[in-house]
């Protein structure tokens, strides 16, 4: 196992990278690879130099910090509700700190994005969280009856999200283009606008609470083993879930905040993760996050050129994996 | 008296508003193989969930090595008794030396990786349960019997002197209930561990166990060696059977040959 481990880990790295040199290649400016690499080192033209550290290398670097946020709370609730179909996109937790997001926007601007005021950026990750956390104490009281049915979760999740992006869209119709625009990034997941201000931003949350789950992972293998083996083995169950649950919605509004709702990548990572390295969250926590990564930069990239100039935003390219991948595990549960 | 190393003192648990252990009290004595059995819905499985923490009591407490359970951490617990319930859930995919390395959780710390003694225990559970050449298998491919093998491997590298075990032989072929409960009686009579199992073969428990309860109701209806206790008019209290016992060929404990509904008189 750790041989294999290491093996994985090797290759994905080297698919990331992979990843990251297309994403800097492939753009409406084409670069070659011996381009960026001598931009990298500093002698690229101001052209190049713009494109490389301005523009493509803050969203590629918001994009795996987005990917491995989400691979990470999904990893945490599904290990919480014990199902594999859990992922923040799916039970609300996204739909949630977009809501709030929209609403900051459309509060704080007339037109578009780049002339959200200063303000108005920084508010964002704290909106996203709070308007995610309250996504997520609605679905955990509504669910909660004596302790939290891992179904109900999940159900009452489903309902939560299909609730507020009825709230989203109703919210949509009131806006004027500009802000529709906007708001449509953050409703389908964009990494559109992506500056170095956004990773610094949310570089501090999704470290910390990525670490701090990496940290308590041993408490995740145990919450797979069920309530009562849990319980036998020292952890209070409920406690341990509620505190899970916080990282997962951290980590979630985090990414949101600013790439908007990504569904289905904390379902991809975690799913293709396990299956490389089992299920022990000390190895599926890192697996996961790279894959994810991965899976976020590649369908960046053609989000980005495809249509080009019509950017498409990315989490419609990932659903278009996705949506594929969640009915097949929901015909394969069936079983 | 014999020492006990469970007590449960006027124990009630409900479940919403039906009661199910009523005012309960019995005594696990320490070092033996103690057996609870009893029809269904009888309590069995609530006494035992309820002495795991699983279920808080109504009323009444729960006492182990002179401590109640309540003013303990959960994890000081977890290194004194370990607990298998009835049908438990491997994840998939999950290694059968990852499983057994999960029971020495209650001893870990967030930073520290496993220890020289982490290890030992690891490696002595597989042996003891003969699990080690499965030890690279995945959980979820092995048959019925190997998988109770590494859940049993599991608790014992928790280092508890307490082990329950809620039907632990359910789905599996006389000839690995035996092997499970062989197992189990060779832990008790090597360490002198207390084992508490809830059982539904009456002839299993009477062979194997030290002593036993018998629940009716959320009553203790018996309590005692297999040979005191095991009487047809106890078995007709119990479950309401005609039963037709006698003595195994060394004596030692009764076996139930036959039996039949009683009839109302």
């Amino acid at each position: 196992m750790k041989k294999r481990i290491v093996i994985v880990i090797g290759i994905l790295a080297v698919v990331l990278i992979a990843a990251v040199l297309l994403s800097l290649s492939w753009g409406t400016y084409q670069m070659s690879i011996s381009e960026i690499l001598q931009t990298l080192i500093g002698n690229g033209s101001k052209v190049q130099a713009t494109t490389i550290f301005s523009l493509r290398l803050p969203r590629i670097a918001v994009a795996i910090l987005v990917g491995i946020a989400l691979s990470t709370a999904g990893c945490i609730l599904q290990s919480v509700t014990k199902n594999e179909l859990a992922e923040p996109g799916i039970i609300g937790i996204n739909a949630g700190a977009a809501l709030a997001v929209v609403l900051v926007i459309a509060t704080s601007t007339t037109s578009y994005y780049s002339q959200l005021g200063d303000w108005a950026i920084y508010l964002m990750p704290f909106a996203g969280i709070f308007g995610a956390l309250v996504a997520a104490i609605a679905i955990y009281v509504l669910s909660y009856r004596k302790g939290i049915s891992p179904t109900r979760l999940i159900l009452i999740g489903i309902g939560v999200n299909a609730g507020l992006n009825a709230v989203i869209t109703l919210f949509q119709l009131t806006l004027s283009k500009g802000d529709y625009n906007q708001a449509l990034t953050w409703i389908s997941g964009s990494l559109w606008g992506s500056s170095w201000q956004f990773f610094w931003l949310i570089v501090p949350i999704i470290g910390i609470f990525f670490a701090w789950t990496l940290l308590e992972s041993r408490s995740l293998d145990i919450l797979d083993l069920g309530d009562e083996l849990a319980t036998g083995l020292g952890i209070r169950v409920e406690a341990t879930r509620r505190k899970f649950l916080f990282f997962a919605v951290a980590l979630a509004a985090a990414s949101t905040a600013v790439a908007g709702n990504v569904a289905f990548l904390g379902l991809l990572g975690p799913h293709l993760g396990r299956r490389l390295v089992g299920p022990v969250h000390r190895r599926l926590i890192p697996t996961a996050g790279l894959i994810s990564a991965i899976i976020i930069l590649f369908a960046d990239t053609i989000s980005r050129n495809l249509f080009s100039p019509i950017e498409i935003p990315v989490g419609i390219t990932i659903s278009i994996v996705g949506v594929p991948y969640f009915i097949y595990l929901m015909l394969k549960m069936k079983e | 008296m014999m020492e006990a190393t469970i007590t449960a003192h006027d124990l009630s648990v409900a479940y919403d508003d039906v009661l199910v252990l009523d005012k309960l009290n019995v005594a696990i004595p320490k070092g033996k193989i103690t057996m609870i059995i009893g029809t269904n819905g009888c309590g069995k499985s609530t006494l035992l969930k309820t002495i795991a923490r699983i279920l808080k009591p109504k009323q009444g407490e729960i006492v182990i090595n002179g401590e109640n359970i309540k003013s303990q951490a959960p994890k000081a617990i977890a290194q004194k008794m370990a607990v298998l319930p009835q049908s438990p859930v491997v994840p998939p995919g999950l290694l059968v030396k990852e499983l057994v390395a999960y029971g020495r959780f209650p001893y870990q710390t967030l930073f520290a990786g496993m220890s020289e003694h982490d290890l030992e225990m690891i490696q002595w559970a597989l042996t003891a349960t003969g699990m080690s050449e499965f030890a690279e298998r995945s959980v979820d491919q092995l048959s019925g019997g190997q998988r109770q093998r590494a859940w049993i491997a599991m608790a014992l590298a928790q280092e508890t002197e307490i082990l329950v075990l809620d039907e632990p032989t359910t789905y599996l072929d006389m000839a690995h209930q035996l092997e499970v409960l062989t197992l189990l009686q060779r832990l008790n009579r090597e360490q002198q561990r207390t084992i508490v199992i809830v059982l539904h073969e009456l002839n299993n428990a009477t062979k194997f166990a030290d002593h036993i309860i018998g629940l009716k109701a959320g009553k203790q209806v018996f309590a005692g060696k297999p040979l005191d206790v095991i009487t047809p008019e106890n078995l007709q209290q119990l479950y309401g059977i005609q039963a037709k016992l006698q003595l195994d060929e060394s004596g030692t404990y009764p076996i139930c040959v036959d039996f039949s509904l009683a009839t109302e008189e």
